[in-house]
């Protein structure tokens, strides 16, 4: 066929553009909804509790990516300063995914557990009282605003329509899921035994009397990347 | 009779269009500069939510490239489809409620993020509603597109419109499949994929908004604006034609090389990389075809600063062009992901491409909408002279920040350990932070020039009767 | 307009594809036929070919439910895992001997010291530094002391330091107002204040202080923890006995001060209490971070140690 005839065509042209420019994408997404072995089969990743939910909401409001990757490359120097690289199991359940594609600031793939809840208030009251280097904006305003959740059971049930493997119960106790976790003098049995034994509780704000968008930013912080247990042989194998 | 054809053509909204760019460019430089002291001096950020570099980056990125650019392809597009194809645009109607939807979309965007409301996908954080808007906007576009190529009085379509076609169509591809989310509210909705498949998606949309949105459009401009200024014909059709089909082939599969050593697969990694290399020549066509019409017109460029602007464009086009590819091979990509380096790359392709190409052509078209002569050519001097100025020292000083920073994060010293905290090489960027920031302000600088160059020939081609 | 084949530009000499657009003002928009540029096209093939050699040797393509996996076998995993053993073997012989060796005999053994100590710097870097500061200056937040003076809280020898690391410290202040749950009114508690201004050698209130001093080894009882001299826990004595260093009750004499010194802050402190504390990265481990294996303990005692401020 000359090429007169296509760039005569306007349906030719479309269709053939159209054609040319779905292979790729048809080749490199789909197969890895099929191939099994894209996400590692290792235990301990759940759903994120309704705490650390929204405080992931409140990372993506923020637009924490912009300057932080949740992606740590299978180098030694990463190894030796975040810890283990990341799995893609580890994300499965974040949608959208936060790997990020800049380190203005540093990786938090692993950040759960690094610093205490204390460090993170004073930090992000103004990180320069701690990291005289750093080049963060503060964010005060967070331990200043109420955490809005009343929306929270919404939020869940919506994330388990694509995929998230929420309970119908972990669903229906969200709110008290999210007080409990905030409140650790609280009965806390339940929320463990909804998800995990090991979940961050913790009063992580600081503030005892009001739960605001900072303990759940900060228990969201707490949890990156400790869902893994890295000793056990199963994830070694990854 | 001549007159009475350019006089069909709907002219209004290309005037409309290439006004808006102008403002989208000085605001989407300013709040890109305003980014660039916040991260030299943090207490820029002031504490309010609003303007914390966290939602402002986002907006500066879509101000620049679907605000600025966006608006530069549609002006540019309607203008190079009526000419090349002797017909007026398909439909007035659609043609306003693109107008319309492109710039509502914009202004939903400039309320939206800094109210915190985003995906949270790189360069697609509107909203669902904001992006049903976009996809309703852009299949009035495509219709009015299509519909005006189909009534053309050309038996051939001319190559721009090969290009500005590709655009529309991948970009309608990309933000639809990218987007599909589940709403929880009228604000909020959760992305239907998730990590890596999300990851694959996002990068897939992502490098094809530069493929197609910066790239092949920005071609289509290019393969109009240059013939024209230069006054020489086309160097190669056949090399347009090989270039364009390897370009939009190729270009869609380079998408993972932003995920190099992640949690994808190794075998998409090297996908992206073999791909993006493979890509260099097909996207070097592109610039060969437009340096080498002007040979035997070279003296042009000595005198002509619109012709400087769209030729040095092209030296940054073939520049980036190859910059991309050597940085999609794996063992660069490692040093050079997540650093400077990549700002750096973007910034030399949106600034000293895109950018510098799209001032050539709104330089070009706009005393010709108006039906007058260009305020001041000594301005667009000026402003070319910032400009490159401005992009130098920003890509420089990004060069050297990122290199910088890559190496200090893996220096180990002779015990074999590490010999920089993280802190530490965020100290270490600080002067080129700064001279990153002086660089943008020169830049928007030369973007308040050529505003004030244009506003003065508008105002100057609205004085003259029209019967002049 | 009609196709004219292939007409000649009247400016040169290359045929044109005889299309014409736009041609109504300016110049018209024309094509030559130029053949594709050699240089161009070969390089092209070059790129294939060198992508096709690739797709060989390494994972590439997608298969049903795998890949083809190359003929190196290459796998980023496995590139890591021989970073990492390169490393390590380079680092053995160094390794072997600080694992047998105790702290005080590594501190006399000077190259295997600046060993200990550039390793301990790398883990203090990104570990402790984000509160501590870079190379242990302290922060502006208050409750994270520096590490390069000579005043420690809870010890400054190779064994405090390790004991530190290892298992942590709490250092617990309580609350002395009422409405606090303490047991003193604020006239009490600035009285305190006053007296730490005194002792301290900061402009005070010298009747408020002496009322203070009352308290202090009275009521109030600090002196149990800060010592009869309120020089704390490392080196005060309460009833002629040493205090026990492990409370880490800090010296109020001297110019340092883990809150701040100011009459508004000490007076906050007396008032509210302070909890400090440093996490336990060993043995007992308690949840911040990784837990950091017997050899890096002992380069980030070392490390910490040659500061500046060992004892």
């Amino acid at each position: 066929m000359k090429h007169a005839t296509i760039e005569k065509s306007i349906p030719l042209m479309s269709i053939l553009t159209l054609l040319m420019v779905m292979v790729g994408g048809l080749v490199e997404i789909v197969p890895l909804f099929l191939i099994e072995s894209t996400i590692e089969n290792v235990s301990g990743v759940r759903p994120y509790t309704p705490l650390e939910l929204k405080g992931r909401d409140i990372y993506i409001r923020e637009g924490c990516y912009n300057c932080h990757s949740q992606m740590i490359r299978p180098f030694r120097d990463e190894a030796e300063r975040y810890g283990h690289y990341s799995l893609a199991a580890e994300s499965k359940y974040d949608h959208p995914f936060q790997w990020g594609s800049k380190r203005t600031g540093p990786d938090l793939a692993r950040v759960g557990g690094k610093y205490s809840s204390l460090w993170h208030q004073e930090h992000m009251r103004n990180p320069r009282n701690l990291v005289p280097e750093s080049v963060m904006p503060s964010y005060s305003w967070l331990e200043k605003d109420a955490l809005d959740y009343a929306d929270v059971g919404d939020r869940m049930s919506a994330l388990s329509m694509v995929g998230v493997p929420y309970t119908e119960n972990q669903i229906k106790n969200a709110i008290a899921d999210l007080e409990a976790q905030a409140t650790p003098d609280s009965d806390t049995e339940a929320i463990m035994s909804r998800y995990d034994e090991k979940i961050p509780l913790d009063n992580f704000d600081g503030n005892p009397k009001k739960i605001t968008e900072l303990d759940a930013l900060v228990a969201y912080l707490q949890v990156l990347g400790t869902m893994v247990d890295f000793s056990s042989q199963q994830a070694k194998a990854q | 009779m001549q007159q009475s054809v350019t006089q069909e053509y709907d002219y209004t909204i290309v005037k409309l269009f290439s006004v808006m760019a102008v403002v989208y460019a000085i605001v989407g430089f300013l709040v890109g500069d305003l980014l660039a002291w916040q991260l030299t001096f943090p207490e820029l950020n002031f504490d309010i939510p609003y303007i914390s570099f966290g939602r402002l980056r986002p907006l500066h990125t879509s101000a620049v490239i679907f605000a600025f650019g966006g608006s530069v392809l549609f002006a540019t597009s309607y203008y190079v489809v009526q000419r090349t194809s002797k017909v007026r645009l398909f439909s007035n109607f659609l043609s306003w409620f693109t107008f319309a939807g492109w710039n509502l979309t914009v202004l939903a965007v400039v309320i939206t993020y800094p109210l915190g409301l985003s995906q949270g996908k790189e360069y697609a954080e509107p909203i669902w509603p904001i992006d049903i808007l976009i996809t309703i906007t852009w299949v009035a576009y495509f219709i009015n597109f299509v519909g005006t190529l189909a009534r053309r009085k050309e038996r051939h379509i001319y190559v721009a419109n090969w290009f500005y076609l590709a655009f529309i169509i991948t970009v309608a591809m990309l933000h639809i499949v990218n987007n599909i989310a589940i709403p929880v509210n009228m604000t909020d909705s959760y992305s239907a994929y998730a990590g890596v498949q999300d990851a694959m998606i996002q990068w897939w949309y992502g490098h094809n908004a530069v493929g197609f949105f910066l790239t092949a459009a920005f071609l289509g401009l290019m393969y109009y604006f240059i013939p024209k200024q230069a006054e020489r014909p086309v160097y190669s059709y056949r090399l347009s034609i090989v270039h364009f089909w390897a370009i939009i082939f190729l270009y869609i599969w380079a998408g993972p090389h932003h995920l190099h050593y992640t949690a994808l697969p190794d075998w998409a990694s090297t996908l992206g990389a073999t791909f993006s290399i493979m890509l260099l020549l097909p996207s070097w066509g592109g610039m060969i075809n437009g340096i080498m019409t002007l040979s035997g017109a070279w003296h042009k460029v000595r005198t002509d600063p619109i012709l400087r602007f769209l030729i040095i464009s092209l030296s940054f086009y073939g520049m980036s062009t190859f910059e991309g590819p050597m940085m999609s091979i794996k063992s660069v990509n490692a040093l050079s992901h997540y650093t400077d380096w990549t700002i750096g790359h973007v910034h030399s392709g949106a600034l000293g491409w895109v950018a510098m190409v799209s001032f050539g052509a709104l330089y070009h078209m706009i005393p010709r909408l108006w039906n007058t002569k260009i305020h001041s050519v000594g301005l667009i001097n000026v402003h070319f002279w910032l400009s490159t100025i401005g992009i130098v020292l920003y890509i420089t000083a990004m060069w050297i920040s990122g290199v910088m920073q890559g190496l200090m994060w893996r220096a180990y010293d002779d015990y074999g350990n590490l010999v920089y905290s993280f802190a530490e090489t965020v100290e270490a960027m600080h002067p080129y932070y700064f001279i990153r920031s002086v660089g943008g302000l020169v830049f928007l600088l030369g973007g308040l020039v050529m505003a004030y160059n244009v506003f003065m020939t508008i105002r100057n081609a609205n004085k003259v009767p029209a019967a002049a | 307009m009609q196709d004219h084949k292939n007409k000649i530009d009247p400016n040169s000499e290359v045929e044109t594809t005889g299309h014409q657009w736009d041609d109504d003002e300016g110049y018209p928009l024309k094509e030559f036929n130029n053949p594709l540029p050699k240089w161009w096209l070969y390089t092209f093939y070059a790129t294939i070919i060198w992508a096709i050699v690739y797709w060989v040797l390494y994972p590439a393509w997608p298969l049903p439910n795998g890949n083809t996996e190359g003929m190196l076998g290459w796998t980023q995993k496995k590139q890591l895992a021989e970073e990492i053993r390169v490393a390590k073997e380079a680092q053995k012989p160094f390794d072997n001997k600080l694992a047998s060796l105790s702290l005080e005999e590594i501190n006399k053994d000077n190259s295997l010291l600046q060993y200990a100590i550039s390793g301990g710097k790398a883990i203090f870097g990104d570990n402790c530094a984000p509160c501590h500061g870079s190379g242990g200056v302290g922060s502006k937040a208050h409750g994270f002391p520096t590490l390069v003076d000579d005043d420690w809280i809870f010890g400054g020898t190779l064994a405090d330091i390790n004991e530190t690391v290892q298992n942590g410290r709490t250092g617990a202040m309580p609350a002395h107002l009422e409405s606090a749950d303490g047991a003193f009114t604020q006239a009490q508690v600035n009285d305190l204040a006053e007296y730490v201004l005194s002792i301290s050698n900061q402009s005070h209130d010298a009747v408020k202080a002496g009322r203070g001093d009352t308290l202090f080894h009275g009521e109030a009882s600090c002196n149990a923890c800060h010592g009869d001299n309120g020089r704390g826990s490392l080196k005060d004595t309460f009833d002629g006995e040493r205090l026990d260093k492990a409370t880490g009750a800090p010296n109020l004499t001297d110019a340092v001060w883990l809150y701040g010194g100011s009459r508004e802050t000490i007076t906050q402190t007396i008032a509210r209490g302070r909890t400090g504390k440093m996490p336990a990265w060993g043995e007992g481990f308690e949840g911040f971070g990784r837990q950091l294996d017997p050899l890096s303990i002992k380069q980030v005692v070392l490390y910490v140690h040659s500061l500046g401020g060992g004892q």
